[in-house]
């Protein structure tokens, strides 16, 4: 009775952990790419895995950077747990404090301060830097798991060893090393999976063109996780369950009480072998797989790119790599306030970026932009003036920025859910969604629905206005069932919600997914937002990125990166080329002048504003 | 004996640069305003209506999810003992396996498991129950807070309980003790150090997490985590950001002040 109890409790625990683990599993197999709709099983994941060679090389550096920083970080932490506990106690407690530190602090805070440190000491952010980060927060681990195991050990052992002639290198080999073993091997194991499993301070210390599978994962949150990833989880998951299970399986010994040191050492053998060893195989593995993939061109032209997550069709980049003969190294970003601290801190000299509209005025106010050589950019001719015009309101002379992706913000709306018209903001304070209304998760967004509601301007900075708005935020919250950014995409896809707040570039896709859905633009006016192609001022190749820039604005080029990622292009000639009447002349993607009436850009308000907007989004977010 | 202490020169001169030196930079952002000055005025903002809140709010949720972690992981921590594994590494490897999956992703599944339309709503309705909200409520958070710190209560739980010598056990059991009366006096005041390890290694990440109140609160719940987050990433303000990471940094001296108190052996370790 007590047994079953017992067994039920254990699997109890063991379905609470795993849960989460089967379902990725199962996504992995799942042909739609949205995580919240099955579109029947697949292995077209599995094959395009292996294809991709960004997701390989992140593989590589993540397996790489696991390994070394385990291996240095168990080297130091060991060398150092042996001195911490030869020390007095005071000196001790001090620092165990210290080690204590990594581990408790908050990663966004270690990550910062790390690539502070970096910069301020001129190092180049890229792959060394992340290694020195990981190490630093893996040394803690290590010392943590080797401490107990030599407080265990018998210090007489030690010196009977001595006593009998043995150094002490020999005797520390021969007496305290293989008591303190199994420490050692679980601090390099601990160390390797959190250096597997870190994002943030990876993001901060990284350079470009070095991505981890981690900071992989976060760039493509915006487009949604690519389902290559959920299969990539699974065999990484699986081929470590497979070596688990292999070591475990290892014969038992005969009777416990019977056995001697002896046997015991046997019994351990297998594991201490196979975990490193099988680590070995899969960094080599990997690293060979990698190298396959990889083309062995170098030349002296270089060109480092730095743009959103998914926001660019790769082969594009091949194309352009080939008709110049310039190697580019490619970085995304997550957010434009992600990007900004690593372009103001300078410390990498990036050529050419993709930031929004009030982020292209902040940089410019700084500056931190260069101004464009038109000369080089010939193709600026097939951007649709309009939007030339409406980048004056961030760019006024239009001249430092190139219109890449355009947009307006509305409400996607679930036909079988809402049976009225929708046509206004107000909607969203409707009693009748309670708890089925999605918002944005950003200050400005959100202020912005409040206040064009209002019929106020959305760069308001009158103070009884954004009161206003921040009390109708208040009122509002209730309805809401979540403030999210890129959720909105699958949980309206999945029938969670009636209304959402969402760009327009994802009404595309998701009424593909989901055909009830139905994008408008309310009347009151909304947020026309343009990314565009800025050069900072610190760039090292400033002609190729024109030469980019320009590449980018060739029609046929627009096209591919239009049909990759779905967010509606500024190009004109190359909207001309799209084949799909209903997508040319869509209105949600390329809205009229009429649909725009009472419609806005962002613009950057300045420090003082900036934290003043954010001070009201706390107040509602803590309501 | 002296000559071993050389041996924490490499680490010394790491932590110096690493960890005390970034350290010492926070402690600068986290006094100075945006031209230089020495001010207050960083740390005071904790006072403010909605940061205090925010901090209270995040206390309680990890206090509750901190206990909840020990209430599962106790009788966990010692079925696993008591069982004949005598593999500390194959216990340890089932609690860290899931941690080879990405931490987001598995964060992000949790979303599909919860969600209104989502597996565990769609299984009751199979059974003809009632769907449940589960999602952007702050049980949802503390699901999974529970659900990502489990492991680091686990470990040092089962850490000392395996240790306990069985015959002292037995020996109370002898004089004539009951279960309870044994598990009062013997086996909990011995198990005190991982106790308090496990208590600190859960309540302090469950303290500054700001991905898990986003992803399964739907942002409707703003944590400690997620107005430091965002000072430094919306608001560009490293300032205040430092500042209230400073304050956090009080619990976190607590917190090791009492782990030297209890747990004077290192006892308690993860391993």
């Amino acid at each position: 009775m007590k047994k079953t109890a017992r067994n039920i409790y254990l699997a109890l625990i063991l379905i609470l952990m795993y849960a989460p683990i089967v379902t990725l599993m199962i996504l992995s197999f799942n042909a739609s790419k949205s995580r919240s709709k099955w579109g029947g099983f697949t292995l077209q994941w599995y094959s395009s895995l292996f294809r991709d060679d960004a997701i390989m090389s992140a593989l590589y550096n993540t397996l790489v950077i696991a390994f070394l920083s385990a291996i240095l970080a168990t080297l130091i932490g060991t060398c150092a747990s042996i001195g911490i506990n030869s020390m007095k106690s005071r000196w001790r407690t001090v620092f165990m404090g210290v080690t204590n530190i990594p581990i408790l602090n908050s990663d966004i805070v270690t990550g910062i301060s790390l690539m502070l440190l970096f910069i301020a000491c001129r190092f180049t952010l890229g792959f060394s830097t992340i290694l020195m980060a990981h190490i630093t927060f893996n040394i803690p681990y290590v010392i943590l798991s080797v401490m107990p195991k030599l407080k265990q050990t018998n210090k007489s052992t030690y010196e009977a060893a001595r006593d009998l002639g043995a150094g002490p290198f020999q005797a520390f080999m021969k007496v305290v090393f293989p008591d303190i073993l199994p420490g050692v091997l679980s601090g390099f194991l601990m160390a390797f999976t959190m250096s597997l499993d870190d994002f943030i301070i990876t993001h901060f210390t990284k350079g470009p063109g070095v991505d981890t599978l981690s900071t992989k994962i976060y760039s493509e949150v915006r487009k949604g996780i690519r389902p290559e990833m959920y299969a990539l989880s699974t065999l990484l998951f699986l081929s470590v369950m497979v070596i688990m299970i292999l070591v475990n399986s290892a014969p038992k010994e005969p009777d416990k009480k019977l056995s001697l040191e002896l046997e015991n050492e046997k019994k351990k053998l297998p594991l201490r072998q196979v975990i490193p060893a099988a680590l070995v195989i899969l960094v080599a593995g990997a690293g060979f797989l990698f190298h396959l993939g990889s083309k062995g061109s170098v030349s002296d032209e270089k060109l480092i790119v730095y743009n959103w997550g998914e926001y660019l069709d790769p082969e594009v980049i091949d194309i352009f790599e080939e008709e110049t003969g310039i190697t580019v190294t490619y970085e995304e970003y997550e957010t434009n306030e992600i990007m900004y601290p690593k372009i103001m801190s300078k410390a990498i000299a990036y050529d050419v970026v993709c930031p929004s509209d009030y982020m292209i005025q902040r940089m410019r106010e700084n500056d931190l932009l260069a101004k464009i050589n038109w000369d080089n950019v010939p193709n600026i001719k097939n951007i649709d003036p309009t939007y030339m015009e409406q980048s004056r309101s961030f760019d006024p002379e239009n001249e430092y920025s190139v219109p890449y992706c355009v947009g307006t913000v509305g409400i996607l709306y679930n036909k079988t859910m809402v049976k009225e018209k929708v046509d206004s903001w107000d909607i969203l304070w409707d009693e009748k969604y309670r708890d089925s209304i999605l918002m944005q998760d950003s200050v400005r967004d959100a202020f912005a629905v409040a206040l064009k509601r209002r019929g106020y301007s959305l760069n308001s900075v009158v103070v009884d206005e954004l009161i206003q708005a921040t009390d109708d935020l208040i009122a509002q919250k209730p309805l809401v069932q979540a403030y999210v950014v890129d959720q909105v995409r699958d949980k309206m896809i999945g029938n969670e919600a009636a209304l959402g707040v969402i760009y327009s570039g994802e009404a595309l896709y998701t009424q593909r997914e989901n055909p009830n859905l139905e994008y408008v633009i309310p009347k009151e006016g909304t947020n026309v937002w343009i990314d565009s192609w800025v050069i900072p001022s610190n760039a090292q190749n400033k002609e190729n990125a024109e030469k980019f820039i320009n590449f980018l604005c060739r029609p046929d080029i627009a096209l591919m990166n239009f049909e990759y990622i779905t967010y509606a292009t500024p190009n004109k000639a190359a909207r001309d080329l799209i084949e799909d009447d209903s997508i040319r002349n869509s209105r949600v993607l390329f809205p009229e002048a009429e649909d725009l009436k009472g419609s806005e850009t962002f613009q950057f308000l300045g420090d003082e504003a900036d934290s003043y907007y954010n001070e009201l989004w706390n107040k509602v977010k803590s309501k | 004996m002296n000559r071993k202490k050389l041996l924490t020169g490499p680490y010394f001169f790491w932590a110096v640069a690493f960890i005390l030196i970034p350290l010492a930079m926070v402690l600068y952002y986290g006094l100075t305003d945006v031209d230089g000055h020495l001010t207050y005025e960083n740390l005071l903002a904790i006072g403010t209506v909605e940061n205090f809140k925010a901090l209270c709010l995040s206390l309680l949720l990890s206090i509750v999810s901190t206990a909840i972690c020990l209430l599962l992981a106790y009788p966990l921590a010692m079925i696993l003992s008591g069982m004949k594994v005598n593999q500390t590494s194959f216990i340890v490897l089932i609690f860290i396996l899931p941690m080879w999956m990405n931490f987001l992703l598995r964060t992000m599944a949790w979303q599909t498991l919860l969600e209104k339309n989502g597996v565990i709503n769609q299984l009751l309705g199979f059974l003809h129950l009632p769907s449940i909200q589960l999602i952007n409520t702050p049980y949802a958070i503390i699901l999974g807070m529970v659900y990502n710190f489990l492991p680091f209560m686990v470990l040092p739980l089962y850490n000392v309980l395996s240790k306990i010598d069985k015959d002292v056990i037995f020996a109370a059991r002898d004089l004539g003790a009951t279960e309870l009366y044994t598990f009062r006096k013997i086996i909990f005041p011995l198990s005190l150090p991982g106790v308090v390890s496990g208590v600190i290694m859960v309540f302090v990440p469950a303290l500054t997490t700001f991905v898990i109140s986003d992803l399964l609160g739907g942002s409707k719940i703003l944590l400690i985590g997620n107005v430091i987050e965002q000072k430094f990433k919306q608001g560009s303000n490293w300032h205040v950001g430092s500042g209230l990471s400073l304050v956090l940094m009080v619990f976190i001296l607590i917190s090791m002040v009492v782990t030297t108190k209890y747990d004077k052996d290192g006892q308690g370790g993860m391993f």
